[in-house]
């Protein structure tokens, strides 16, 4: 018998906000380590070479491609999927309100990245341009809404954050 | 008439009920399903577009550990019949071929399936997929269609005369004579090249089967659950109430998972063997080299025109690549069929003839994608109204609104048969040139050109048959007849409601827009309503969500349904109310006299009565409160949407690069239940016809390996791409349909390519005798003509 596979190494990582340990060879991308060892299937995998975006999560507060990582590699890390945002439709974050409120989804298949880029987006570009917008998504492939109203989320979603900064200051 | 108080939810711009498990990250797709003690499954496919399978060698591949088995086509011989999607009845010159669930003998295409490994993991799977070792003996490949139709080309399938599937003809008028008394004729030959869907969630399929059941439970990524149900109890003999066909949440369709595929077979056949859960996953690579391609089109054209700009009649040639197979169960024809009888479009055609041929090639099999042929057959129509305003010197615009069929003459029958129902042609076409501020235009057009910037402006105008059913499906000669959609609607005790449909929504919003219906149908608040789909077992039997049909057929099913449920209700309500019912109506979720509503009772009361409370009914009525409907838009011909858009490009003429501007269109599906959903299918739509215009073409070499088969070099629009789109609404009735309504899930995807490719020409200069005739307009083919037309001036640049 042939063994491809090699030792198996323990992860251990925050996601969510919860403390988490998990077993993988070193081969096992960071995407399926979530979506089937973590069970947490809201990241989605739709091309596996890093472009389409569908797999992005925030990793220690930046937007990754969770298929072009190891699990390995996320050892110690501070991970967010979509699953650490709103998970009631009283609690949801501005950006999946704003989504849902502007149909800035469909099919729902690139939903979880495109808000998580949005959120990595607005965190460093606050009030951003219909440009910025698109320059920020352009990692984030939709096939279904043309992303005109996508646009138009994040540009609910920012001026929602923004007026409520301005508010809380 | 009384009007309601409440406000009518059909054309409201309601947020959807559906989104907030996508945006929860609770949505369950195929890949989130895990059954316990499920394996996982590879395809080993072939690296030769054509060959003969001389050998296949599992040992290596058996003795990885964690590998659990490995089948080819010989294992199922015998247990699953290849796939042969005929006509029926069959065409003359109808050739059959047959797609094995996984190859037994010969490859057609590269990608084709030839082993399946199966795994614990899909990681192990691969590993034994990378040591299965096949011989192939290779044959000379067809990868084109003049290569299929040379006279010395190698034949695909053993037997035929040659690589043609299937000829056929339409003519009407008399073509000699206009061609006689034209002022001019145009030869004109314009090609679109083979692109795809390529939905973001790729296909995927859980199988699982108890023997102790007798029951095939199938997960799968499809548009049409009941079809895939049906095409596996077909070939693998199995009845369909043994088999259990679940399309859970789908990550985009787009008519690319709206049939049968040899997979799906293979994962039922081998399910059924071992009694074990397996799961397979296309992987994108997979996903570009065997899933479905379409749009391979060549029209060989000649226009006589008057020296108006008036087109007295057309000739054509049309030929289809098909790929390797015939699909099911739309067949081959497919795509050649609608081609040929859309061609003349929107426009007052009388004089036609068209020649179609289907021919096969050792690529991946043609199926269908939004528009379905009607993308091509538009660039090809709007290529030639073009070619003919250059020629008379007339204006683009008004050239199309001289030939446009008039609001008068519907319903119109079309030269090729079609009967359009209704719609807004030249209306449409006026507003587009309206909102894009076309005459202004022109002057910034020149100001630009002063400047060395190269602007320019296309305009495409299309109907859109919609919602066509049995009539146009046995003209087809359609194994199976896409007819109507049912739907099945009980509401509970509680006087909440429950509607399954036989349809799908993946993207469509059909969970809101159907809602919106039965809500106001019953006159209850949406949130008491919930749809469902996508389960065999509980939904009634439907083709499925493809052809821009569900709007109007599960739309209407449902509004049929729930008024037989209002019916029922007013029925019980008057008897409580002691009165008859003509003196009652259900208006707010009651029941209530007419002219004195303070007389009512609840729906939910009244729905509580019906199960719990039999003393109450009146004798005679039974204890349910259900209801079917089924709807085919009679006569089943279709509705006619119909659009007309504008787009304003700029041109790099060092480049090659085009850059969108605006794209302005406006749109006509009749009455909207939802506009909003309307402008996101519209948006949508475009996008991928911009993708088809400009970037996405799955290229083929000589020898038929793909060359495209990852997102770097099959390029999908991303928000750099697509413009902000400004979608204006007409809203004209069909006759047709319930409540006028036509469908809107494919028009936009239809007019982009000729709408960039005559904005591209506009802008490089058609004055200069260089016509765009091919698109995607990569940069590659803008920049050749460019120079084309720099060396038609004469300039040196």
């Amino acid at each position: 018998m042939s063994d491809s596979g090699s030792e198996k190494a323990v992860i251990r990582l925050q996601v969510n906000g919860r403390e988490l340990e998990g077993v993988a060879e070193p081969r096992r991308l960071l995407s399926d380590f979530i979506r089937h060892d973590l069970g947490m299937t809201g990241t989605h995998v739709g091309c596996e070479h890093g472009v389409c975006g569908a797999c992005t999560i925030l990793l220690d507060g930046d937007a990754v491609r969770s298929c072009l990582m190891f699990a390995v590699q996320a050892e110690g890390s501070v991970i967010t999927t979509i699953e650490g945002l709103g998970q009631t439709r009283d609690d949801m974050d501005v950006i999946q309100r704003a989504f849902w409120e502007s149909h800035g989804l469909q099919c729902g298949f690139c939903t979880p990245g495109m808000v998580l880029a949005t959120k990595d987006l607005l965190e460093r570009t606050p009030m951003p341009t219909d440009d910025q917008i698109r320059e920020g998504l352009a990692g984030n492939m939709c096939r279904c809404t043309g992303y005109v109203f996508i646009v138009k989320a994040v540009k609910a979603a920012a001026e929602e954050l923004n007026a409520r900064a301005s508010v809380d200051g | 008439m009384v009007s309601s108080v409440r406000p009518r939810l059909f054309g409201a711009r309601v947020a959807r009920v559906e989104d907030p498990r996508f945006l929860m990250g609770r949505a369950k797709y195929v890949d989130d399903i895990t059954l316990p003690g499920m394996i996982h499954a590879t395809f080993v496919r072939s690296p030769f577009a054509h060959a003969e399978i001389t050998s296949i060698n599992v040992a290596d591949a058996l003795n990885v550990k964690g590998v659990i088995g490995v089948r080819t086509g010989r294992d199922l011989e015998g247990v699953v019949k290849p796939i042969r999607c005929d006509p029926v009845p069959i065409h003359p010159t109808w050739q059959t071929s047959a797609a094995d669930a996984i190859a037994t003998a010969r490859v057609r295409y590269v990608g084709e399936a030839v082993a399946m490994v199966l795994a614990e993991d899909r990681y192990i799977a691969e590993d034994g997929a990378a040591l299965v070792e096949i011989d192939y003996d290779p044959l000379e490949a067809v990868s084109t269609i003049d290569k299929a139709i040379s006279a010395d080309a190698p034949l695909l399938h053993d037997g035929w005369r040659d690589n043609v599937i299937l000829k056929t003809s339409v003519s009407g008028g008399d073509v000699d004579s206009a061609f006689a008394e034209a002022d001019g004729i145009i030869k004109m030959k314009v090609r679109t090249n083979r692109h795809a869907a390529i939905p973001l969630e790729t296909r995927g399929t859980v199988a699982s089967y108890d023997p102790a059941e007798e029951l095939l439970t199938f997960w799968t990524a499809t548009q049409a659950p009941h079809i895939v149900r049906t095409g596996i109890a077909d070939h693998l003999g199995m009845p369909e109430h043994r088999i259990r066909v679940i399309s859970p949440d789908v990550g985009g369709g787009f008519g690319v998972k709206a049939h049968l595929y040899p997979e799906d077979l293979a994962l039922a056949a081998i399910a059924v063997e071992l009694a074990r859960p397996i799961k397979w996953i296309e992987d994108r690579r997979e996903h570009f080299l065997a899933s479905t391609h379409s749009r391979e089109h060549v029209y060989d054209m000649e226009v006589a025109y008057r020296a108006d700009g008036l087109i007295l009649g057309m000739k054509s040639h049309i030929y289809v690549d098909c790929g390797a197979y015939s699909v099911y169960p739309w067949t081959a024809g497919m795509e050649q069929g609608m081609a040929m009888r859309i061609l003349p479009g929107p426009y007052r055609i009388r004089n036609f003839e068209a020649q179609a041929w289907g021919v096969v090639t050792n690529k991946s099999t043609l199926g269908p994608y939004r528009g379905v042929a009607r993308p091509s057959a538009c660039f090809a129509i709007e290529r030639a109204m073009d070619r003919v305003a250059h020629a008379v010197n007339g204006d683009p615009v008004d050239v199309r609104m001289l030939n446009l069929v008039d609001g008068s003459e519907f319903p119109y029958e079309s030269i090729t048969g079609l009967t359009y129902d209704s719609g807004s042609f030249k209306e449409s076409l006026q507003k587009v040139r309206e909102n894009i501020d076309y005459d202004e235009f022109r002057l910034i057009q020149r100001d630009a050109r002063a400047e060395g910037r190269l602007l320019g402006i296309g305009v495409a105008c299309f109907t859109e048959q919609t919602a066509h059913t049995t009539t146009e499906f046995v003209k087809r000669a359609a194994p199976i007849i896409p007819a109507n959609e049912t739907v099945a609607i009980r509401m509970d005790p509680s006087g909440k409601v429950t509607v399954h449909t036989g349809a799908h929504s993946h993207g469509q919003s059909h969970e809101t827009t159907i809602g919106q219906i039965v809500a106001d149908k019953l006159t209850i608040p949406l949130k008491d309503v919930r749809v469902l789909f996508g389960d065999t077992q509980t939904t009634p039997y439907g083709t499925g969500t493809l052809a821009s049909r569900t709007a109007v057929l599960s739309g209407g099913a449902a509004m049929q349904a729930s008024g037989q449920i209002g019916e029922r209700l007013k029925i019980l309500g008057a008897h409580i109310l002691e009165a008859s019912v003509e003196d009652v109506e259900l208006e707010e979720g009651q029941v209530r006299i007419k002219g004195a509503p303070e007389q009512n009772i609840e729906v939910a009361q009244l729905a509580r009565f019906v199960y719990h409370r039999a003393e109450k009914l009146p004798p005679g009525f039974d204890p349910y409160l259900e209801a079917t409907g089924a709807y085919d838009a009679f006569p089943g011909s279709g509705t006619f949407a119909n659009a007309s858009q504008m787009a304003i490009v700029e041109v790099d003429p060092e480049t090659g690069g085009v850059t969108i501007l605006r794209y302005v269109v406006v749109e006509d599906c009749g009455p909207m239940i939802n506009p909003t959903v309307v402008e996101g299918q519209v948006q949508g739509g475009i996008a991928q016809g911009i993708g088809g215009a400009l970037y996405e073409e799955l290229i083929y070499d000589d020898e038929g390996q793909l060359l495209t088969t990852t997102f770097l070099d099959y390029l999908v629009p991303s928000t750099m791409e697509v413009p902000g789109i400004e979608v204006g609404h007409l809203e004209t009735p069909s006759p047709f349909t319930i409540g006028g309504m036509k469908g809107a899930g494919e028009g936009g995807a239809i007019a982009p390519g000729a709408v960039i490719a005559a904005a591209v020409e506009n802008a490089i200069g058609i004055a200069n005798g260089v016509f765009v005739d091919e698109v995607p307009l990569t940069p590659e083919r803008v920049r050749k003509l460019v120079v084309a037309a720099a060396q038609v001036r004469g300039s040196d640049r």
